[in-house]
């Protein structure tokens, strides 16, 4: 897959000083779903605002499906759609108004067919000739992607799209993101929901403190790292881990009544069976068995705390 | 060029205009009626001629003048800094237009807004007075020139504030007086000598002076002056716009 956003070392320094990103390279690859991680402050605002030409880069460079985003910028702006962390909409203005509004921005003529479908896709056409304030939060989020969707992007910028948003619509968001991933969009969100990135992206790049810590193929990341605990829950509660079990490693909770195991997954043997064998000759029964797989969010609070010491 | 966004936002701060048409038609009408009311009649009973016209009319054009700066600045200033306030001018910056397009929709709106209340307050005076415009074209020339230079400059105040009160603090502290006492209501001849050599140095008075010109065929100042005066105004703004466009400031971070 070829490179749709290219960025080269890309610094950004505020006029008070802060540096907010110290040198990020990362080339995101056309059609597919990268979650950007980070703690608040990181730089993933400023890093799509960079790209977006929302925010002036200090050094380096970005190019977005080839076109550099300084000196080719209106052919670089034209495939972006960028839907901000923000409810930034005008309040008295109708939805359709809205999302017309921004695909004229975007040089397009009108096309009331397209953004009858984009409307209807985010359920929001019954709403067409709604004021904005009269919308709930979640409507109004879905505004701003359907203006962001307005005039076709090839590139999709979601700053925190489920932030504040109910369980239920968060699903909704998830399925339109997965749809338009299937029209071929290149999608780059970021989140403080790790769950979200799990659900949905391709791969999953860490930022803290204005540096790209990893970026990741979801999957892999979650294999290299992946930890996984056997949990044993015992018959009878144990004070102690029996002597002939010390070379497991094993740790004791819920007050003796169950045995954790750690183990890689990847390993070539996970010495399960001959654990269990050694338990039961251990004299101790066996009640149930658990298994619990690492989540990434573990994975990211490993990362930023290791970053940060 | 991209000529549909500088279309999208005219059309956009336009809609806003007619939003509000009420409110935006009859308010300059309401107080051009009490103008006409208390200077004209209660003071101007006093107050029989001014170069040869009758003083109802003699305001006429600082009427036009003060109302048409004060909607010029006001309208461009807060068509610029409301999406500022409210964080929708990500999407001007993140769409493919330069800063020249974007100029172009918010002052070209807020002039067109100028002069349309402009035009509805010379339809007002025609109620209360007779008038005869000696020179039209003249008279038209000087009015969109000061519609436009004027929601120029009051796009540089909407992008130079950075709250409310910065965006009323120009126009209430500088603009109105100078044009009060730019003319609008007497002839500068009316005052003492040193207050006529004063007042030449009011920028306004110049402009009121050639569009009192366009009407009477009478000026305070040459009315070639008054050209030039409005015509460097007019390029002064679209400098500073230029500035503001390669720098960025205080748009992009």
């Amino acid at each position: 897959m070829t490179a749709m956003v290219k960025i080269s070392d890309l610094r950004k320094i505020y006029d008070g000083g802060f540096e907010a990103l110290k040198g990020v390279s990362l080339e995101i690859r056309e059609g597919e779903i990268l979650a950007l991680l980070g703690p608040n402050g990181a730089g993933k605002t400023t890093l799509i605002s960079a790209v977006c030409g929302i925010a002036v880069p200090t050094s380096g460079t970005i190019s977005v499906g080839g076109h550099d985003t300084i000196t080719d910028y209106r052919a670089a702006r034209q495939l972006i759609g960028l839907v901000p962390q923000e409810i930034n909409l005008e309040p008295f203005q109708k939805v359709m108004d809205a999302v017309r509004f921004s695909r004229g921005l975007f040089g397009c003529k009108r096309d009331d067919a397209l953004l009858e479908r984009i409307l209807r896709q985010l359920s929001l056409w019954d709403k067409r000739n709604a004021k904005v304030n009269e919308l709930s939060g979640g409507m109004k989020r879905r505004v701003l992607i359907a203006k962001a969707l307005s005039h076709e992007p090839r590139v999709l910028f979601l700053d925190e799209p489920t932030a504040g948003v109910d369980v239920e619509l968060r699903r909704d968001m998830w399925d339109t993101v997965a749809q338009l991933k299937a029209d071929g969009v290149t999608i780059i969100l970021t989140t403080h929901y790790i769950e979200e990135a799990e659900a949905i992206a391709d791969r999953v790049g860490v930022i803290a403190k204005g540096e790209l810590l990893l970026v990741e193929e979801k999957a892999a990341l979650m294999a290299r790292m992946g930890r996984k605990e056997l949990i044993v829950d015992l018959q009878e509660p144990v004070a102690e881990i029996p002597e002939a079990l010390a070379a497991y490693d094993l740790r004791l909770i819920e007050d003796g009544r169950a045995l954790v195991y750690t183990y890689d997954t990847t390993a070539d043997r996970t010495g399960i069976t001959n654990l269990l064998a050694e338990i039961a000759a251990a004299g101790l029964t066996l009640r149930d068995i658990r298994t619990h797989q690492s989540s990434l969010e573990d994975i990211f609070v490993g990362l930023v705390k290791e970053d940060a010491a | 060029m991209n000529l549909q966004a500088v279309r999208s936002i005219y059309y956009f701060e336009m809609a806003r205009f007619f939003r509000t048409f009420l409110q935006s038609f009859i308010s300059p009408v309401i107080s051009t009626s009490l103008y006409f009311v208390v200077f004209g009649t209660a003071i101007g009973s006093r107050i029989d001629q001014v170069e040869g016209v009758s003083y109802g009319a003699f305001i006429v054009p600082g009427l036009i003048m003060l109302t048409v700066m004060t909607q010029g600045i006001s309208n461009a200033s807060f068509g610029i800094y409301f999406p500022k306030f409210i964080g929708t001018i990500y999407e001007q910056l993140s769409a493919p237009v330069n800063f020249l397009e974007i100029v172009l929709g918010y002052a070209g709106a807020a002039a067109t807004k100028a002069l349309f209340i402009g035009l509805v307050i010379l339809g007002t005076s025609a109620f209360f007075v007779d008038l005869s415009i000696q020179h039209p074209l003249a008279m038209a020339g000087f009015l969109i020139l000061t519609c436009i230079s004027f929601a120029l400059f009051g796009f540089i105040i909407g992008i130079w504030a950075k709250n409310f009160e910065q965006l009323q603090l120009i126009p209430l502290l500088i603009v109105t007086p100078l044009v009060f006492l730019g003319g609008s209501f007497y002839s500068i001849s009316m005052l003492p000598p040193i207050w006529q050599t004063i007042t030449l140095f009011n920028p306004v008075v110049y402009l009121i002076s050639g569009f009192r010109w366009a009407f009477f065929g009478t000026a305070d100042v040459p009315v070639g002056l008054s050209l030039l005066a409005i015509a460097g105004f007019c390029a002064l703004c679209m400098a500073v716009v230029w500035v503001i466009f390669r720098t960025g400031w205080r748009l992009r971070s």
